[in-house]
């Protein structure tokens, strides 16, 4: 069974990963991506294994949001740094992972 | 402390003793297994931290150079380079049961020819930053995969944790102290019967 691999964000951000194959959804805030995603974890004719979200849009998810993209096996959503630059979302997120499974930041 | 809502009978009892000692087992399972599970997170979670500062750094810069590239470009020369993209990615899935968490491996086979455009109307920039991106791709695919073991991990942890810490400081506490309790009552009435007894046959001799 072949997967798709999609990529959220600004326009200009990610059209260049077009040309790679992967499939790209452009969103301009982060509900409009929140409402892509759910979607796409959807759709049956399409089986996403890795979603990929710009930071710009993935710093405001709820923690609703966080908890129900989590929860299933796949699809895997993560988070990239924008063309702005790293926003330290995505290290704050895999902070928070740590937190929950050993109950203190032992990265640091 | 807390004493469960249970008759003082040696029935209960017998039940209770039962139960302690399917908590005790059960305790020790899932301690084994919060282990095993952490003994796993501590390994991919630091490549994880790892992975995460390298495609910080490669996709920032990719991102860049497209954003640079795109500048040079006309829009609709853009649009039109963008527009028919002919790679094939084949991404296949297996998922490994560790310890009851079913954690994904990626597997990434690319196909077909990238750069599906002409020569007029581009520039080698970009050129440059769709190398830049394909390159920055694959690990893109490792750190999906590691940063979703991760989270799988956590949250198994998290829930096996609290259940660890349920058994051991509410539960078997809470039967053992019931255990105790039953045992102080029935001991309490066996000693009331014997004295009963006690004082009845006192009574009918000092009568006799």
């Amino acid at each position: 069974m072949n997967y798709q691999i999609a990529i959220i964000g600004s326009k200009e951000a990610i059209e260049g990963f077009s040309l790679l194959g992967v499939k790209t959804v452009p969103a301009q805030n982060t509900e409009e991506a929140v409402e892509k995603i759910r979607e796409m974890k959807r759709s049956s004719d399409e089986v996403f294994a890795i979603i990929f979200i710009t930071e710009d849009l993935a710093k405001d998810f709820t923690q609703d949001d966080e908890k129900f993209f989590a929860k299933d096996p796949l699809p895997a959503i993560i988070p990239l740094p924008s063309h702005h630059g790293s926003t330290g979302y995505s290290m704050e997120r895999l902070s928070r992972i740590v937190e929950r499974a050993v109950g203190s930041d032992i990265l640091k | 402390m807390a004493i469960l809502n249970v008759n003082p009978t040696r029935m209960a009892l017998l039940d209770l003793k039962k139960r302690v000692k399917s908590a005790e087992r059960g305790h020790k399972l899932l301690k084994d297994k919060q282990d095993g599970l952490m003994k796993h997170f501590m390994e991919i979670v630091r490549d994880a931290k790892k992975l995460r500062e390298e495609v910080e750094e490669m996709l920032g810069d990719a991102f860049k150079k497209f954003l640079i590239a795109s500048a040079w470009m006309k829009e609709a020369d853009l649009r039109n380079a963008l527009s028919s993209p002919q790679a094939k990615l084949a991404l296949s899935v297996k998922t490994k049961n560790v310890m009851s968490v079913r954690i994904p491996f990626f597997e990434l086979e690319k196909e077909g020819e990238i750069k599906t455009y002409g020569y007029a109307g581009t520039n080698a920039l970009l050129d440059e930053a769709i190398d830049a991106l394909n390159e920055a791709f694959e690990i893109l695919i490792q750190l999906a995969q590691i940063e979703k073991q991760a989270e799988a991990l956590a949250i198994e942890l998290e829930t096996t944790r609290r259940r660890v810490n349920a058994l051991e400081h509410k539960m078997i506490p809470d039967l053992k102290d019931t255990v105790k309790y039953i045992r102080l009552k029935l001991d309490e009435g066996e000693r009331s019967a014997i004295i009963g007894t006690m004082k009845v046959k006192a009574q009918i001799e000092a009568a006799a």
